[in-house]
């Protein structure tokens, strides 16, 4: 069965008729054609290489199913850069050299820019907290951590 | 706590000198803005999508497979089982996937043929033009097994009476062999004989059995193909793997499709590999013939579930050891059996026992164990076979021989890290007694900056005052002396591949640089690295260079990218082919100024390429290499135009890296609970090249350490299921479980062996840390007297240990 949706993307409009099972990560990468966001586990919400901002608060794609994002914001990696100037946390990220792989990356830079604007002067163990629904396989988290905290001292 | 190293943070450096110095990753840009380029990224039009049934039983007859009901579902292709294939594709093994050691290789097939060995096998496939209609008809699928009693562990599968895995073979043994004691039984014996005797004689012997969980280091990226067949042109297969070049060989072996008609390429980005990509594995066997059957485009995602149901199972070995010593703590003689459960053993190139076979090799370590009687067998049984991860088959083995000699400083009365320094070897090149050559380096000097840093004293002082207010607080150390690249005369023995780096360096006329490697990174910053040698061979910057990799298209030969050879092996061929070129830019620009000079005479620094004997002599970089290219007018006699070298670069024999690891703990005694509050190492990774990338190595390779020692297990239960294929049950560490780690590097020494003098070193890394959490924890509890041998390291089992030694102490 498929239902027709309406869903902005990094500020465009996607509307497309898809089946009502299609999940969100599905409807962000296949449809809209935005690989940056990634699936590492089994649509089971504990990797967080997915997570995108659904008006503007993180959430996991892949547990979500695109028709339940019919008619809402949805920012992925893609719009984190304006006018193609990276954003501090992502320019923090190259410097601190806080990923390997890049596959965990998308999900952690939605995950940490959502979090840096609720928590501006985050501790190092609170930026680890903040990170449990992410992982990352190559890096160790360290440089991640670094990376944010540099980004919280820039932008606070 | 923030990770420690200093580093210089100038990214618009003035001088040439590129080796050594901090610059950010080239790769980053694309990775943070959303535009990687991983399989799963890969589009072609008309790609169907192939799903997987795989096996629910851990081993049972295949009595009938039905599949109407899906292959009538619309969207369907086709389905395909192992009866359909069986005479269709060769079996495995295949010569160019077949080490050149004495094991019985099972035959096998990418769909199970009659029976099931192991609970996630693959029986059949689906192939859909939807991803979703694959899944619904793979679900339609219907298989009737007879279940068969199978094995379950190590400990079992070599009982006379154990059931078989494999069909025909006289028992579940895959392989066993003797490291020590020369080439036949008779001087095995003798070794043997005077091992015996010198643990009989010996003041202190400590005698263990060790066991290391199923674990390993799966990658984020799941594996995937995408393969393409043209009747004219061939296949194009794309495929997650750190080894395109032999992926090609052996699908072209299996498929029986000539080799010039097949191109493997490993995605530019991929997510990880840690060895799991390494093996030439079943599943794109399938894909690839598929799509060359079907003639239209065949691809396989898999899945996280199918992925720790099949791959990125190791470690799984038990070590009884024996190891004796002088009363001031100096080893005089080592006995190790070793055992492994090898799951089915069904995996090209590795066949699950390399890993075990490896470990033995590398048990003796950096320490100086002139005699050692070192035996493994290897099992099969009905699991997943072993796929490698780093560490490779070492883990376990640096697990038991750590925890022993902590066994014997407590014995001696000496600190653990004292009896490591008398311990160590003092002098290289030396080779181990199972006749591993360790090339390079200064073993106390590294250990030497570590045990000065944590300050050993002060924290001794520090742990006395603590248990006088009832904490307990204890320092572990572990150490590794790790492969750095694999040369050919271990690696065509091991792998039936050579070992050699090999590089292609290619002038564009601008004076810009390419380079092709035949290898495929997945995160190690390849493209970062490689840019930095070339910039500081030629004088130029890291942004004038490009990197590219992984396609058998267009690439050298490689073996791919493992036991940590691209900082050691291929940045050496890169380093080489760049030589070559300046040397023949060095004799036209002399032939062009008619100046009497050697090669050596000029400079290329800056952009510039200066006569060192008159430095306002001097032309640009980009004006000699266009010129070469562009107008080869007037060369020298013998010279030719254009600007391209493949070099090839071998060591004269097997070199190493080294690493240094101190943990420290402290262990709530009530509950078993404890946390690592500081984690140090030091290493020698010789000649650093960029410091934030080997930092970075150690970093992510010490948690992954700590990962699999403490969280990480995969589980089977008595029926042969396999519990732990998501990653709810299959825990890896998160960002609030770990220490950010103090790395040092500024011990290191420069291999003599390589052009720049660096080492490989990411490879073995994760190997040092079992031992340094787990003596660490038993360093804090030794006022209770406990000792750990098993794996994984969870509160719930230093609380037993806690428990028993409390109820042992109420009772006497």
């Amino acid at each position: 069965m498929n239902r027709t949706v309406s869903i902005t993307i990094n500020g465009e409009v996607y509307q497309q008729s898809v089946p009502i099972r299609m999940l969100l990560v599905d409807f962000i990468r296949d449809v809209a054609g935005l690989t940056g966001t990634h699936v590492a586990c089994t649509f089971e919400g504990v990797c967080g290489a997915c997570t995108v901002h659904l008006d503007g608060e993180a959430v996991k794609s892949c547990l979500m199913l695109a028709v339940q994002a019919d008619g809402h914001r949805i920012t992925t990696v893609e719009g984190l850069a304006v006018d193609g100037e990276l954003s501090v946390l992502q320019k923090a990220f190259n410097d601190h050299h806080a990923l390997q792989c890049g596959f965990c990356t998308s999900g952690i830079l939605m995950n940490a820019a959502e979090f840096l604007k609720v928590n501006p002067h985050p501790t190092e163990s609170e930026i680890r907290s903040a990170l449990v629904g992410n992982l990352c396989r190559c890096t160790g988290y360290a440089h991640i951590v670094d990376a944010i905290k540099d980004a919280a001292g820039r932008t606070g | 706590m923030t990770s420690t190293i200093n580093m210089p943070h100038d990214r618009h450096p003035r001088s040439s000198d590129w080796v050594g110095r901090q610059f950010s990753r080239k790769e980053d840009h694309r990775l943070t803005t959303g535009k990687g380029q991983y399989f799963a990224d890969i589009l072609v039009p008309g790609m169907l999508h192939l799903v997987f049934v795989r096996s629910t039983h851990a081993h049972a007859r295949i009595k009938r497979i039905d599949f109407s009901a899906a292959r009538a579902l619309p969207g369907v292709v086709a389905v395909v089982t192992g009866a359909d294939i069986k005479d269709q594709i060769k079996s495995l093994p295949q010569p160019v996937v077949v080490p050149a050691l004495p094991a019985r290789y099972p035959t096998f097939w990418p769909l199970a043929v009659d029976k099931v060995k192991f609970h996630g096998e693959p029986v059949a496939a689906v192939i859909a033009r939807d991803k979703y209609v694959a899944e619904d008809a793979a679900e339609l699928v219907e298989v009737e097994y007879e279940p068969l009693p199978h094995v379950r562990n190590m400990e079992t599968a070599l009982d006379p009476a154990a059931p078989l895995v494999h069909e025909g073979w006289p028992d579940n043994e895959m392989f066993a062999l003797t490291f020590t004691g020369g080439g036949t039984a008779e001087t095995q014996a003798a070794n043997d004989a005077e091992v015996d005797g010198l643990i009989r004689a010996a003041d202190v012997v400590v005698k263990q059995r060790y066991r290391v969980h199923r674990c390993g280091v799966t990658p984020l990226e799941t594996r995937g193909a995408l393969a393409t067949w043209d009747d004219g042109d061939g296949m194009t297969a794309w495929i997650t793997t750190q080894r395109p070049h032999i992926d090609r060989l052996a699908m072209s072996d299996v498929l029986d499709i000539p080799a010039e008609k097949l191109r493997v390429i490993a995605p530019r980005d991929q997510g990880g590999g840690f060895g799991v990509k390494a093996p030439f594995y079943r599943e794109p066997i399938l894909v690839c013939y598929m799509a060359r059957k079907l003639k239209r485009p065949v691809r396989w995602l898999e899945t996280r579930e199918e992925h720790l149901m099949s791959v990125s199972q190791e470690r799984d070995q038990m070590h009884d050891l024996e190891v004796a010593a002088t009363n001031d703590g100096r080893i005089v003689a080592l006995r190790d059996r070793g055992l492994a459960d090898n799951g089915d053993g069904c995996e090209g190139v590795y066949w699950g026992y390399l890993m075990p076979f490896l470990g033995a090799a590398l048990l003796p370590n950096a320490y100086d164990l002139p005699k050692c009687d070192i035996k493994i067998r290897v099992a099969c049984t009905n699991k997943a076979v072993l796929s490698p991860a780093r560490s490779f088959g070492a883990f376990p083995a640096r697990f038991a021989l750590e925890r022993s000699i902590d066994k014997i400083a407590r014995r001696v009365g000496k600190d653990p890290a004292e009896v490591r320094r008398i311990n160590f070897i003092r002098s290289l090149p030396h080779v181990t007694a199972t006749g591993v050559n360790y090339d390079s380096g200064d073993f106390l000097k590294v250990w030497d900056l570590l045990i000065k840093t944590i300050d050993l004293p002060k924290f001794r002082a520090e742990q006395r005052e603590a248990r006088r207010q009832g904490r307990y607080v204890g320092v572990g150390f572990g150490v590794g002396a790790e492969l750095s690249g694999v040369a050919s005369s271990v690696l065509v023995p091991m792998e039936n591949q050579p070992g050699y780096g090999a590089a292609t360096v290619r002038l564009d006329p601008r004076g810009k640089v390419l380079v092709f490697e035949g290898d495929a990174p997945g995160g190690q910053g390849h493209e970062t690295t490689m840019s930095q040698v070339v910039a500081q061979e030629f004088g130029i910057h890291p942004n004038d260079v490009i990197v590219a990799h992984g396609d058998t298209g267009t690439t050298p030969f490689g073996s791919g990218t493992i036991g940590a050879r691209s900082g050691s092996y291929t940045v050496s061929a890169i380093s080489i082919a760049c030589r070559f070129l300046k040397k023949k830019i060095a004799r036209i620009m002399a032939h062009d100024l008619k100046l009497d000079a050697d090669p050596s005479n000029f400079v290329f620094a800056d952009g510039q390429i200066v006569f060192a004997k008159d430095d306002n002599i001097r032309k640009t970089f980009r004006e000699m290499v266009e010129r070469i290219i562009m107008a080869p007018l007037n060369l020298p006699q013998g010279e030719s135009g254009g600007l391209e070298h493949t070099a090839f670069f071998e060591a004269d024999a097997p070199m190493i890296c080294f690493s240094a690891h101190a943990c420290f703990v402290e262990v709530d005694a009530k509950t078993g609970q404890f946390k690592i509050t500081r984690y140090v190492t030091s290493e020698d990774v010789g000649t650093v090249i960029n410091p934030q990338i080997v930092e970075a190595q150690v970093q992510g390779g010490v948690v992954q350490g700590i990962s699999n020692a403490l969280f990480e297990q995969f589980v089977y239960d008595e029926a042969g299921q396999q519990l732990t294929s998501t990653f709810e049950n299959y825990k890896l560490a998160t960002a609030a479980d770990v220490p950010s780690v103090e790395v040092h590097h500024e011990a290191g020494t420069p291999c003599p062996h390589t052009p720049l003098g660096s080492r490989g070193l990411g490879e073995g890394i994760p190997g040092a840390v079992p031992g340094a959490v787990t003596n660490a924890v038993c360093d804090a509890l030794q006022p209770f007297g406990i000792e750990i041998d098993e794996l994984p390291l969870r509160p719930d089992r230093i609380w037993r240990a806690l428990k028993a030694a409390t109820e042992k102490t109420a009772a006497e």
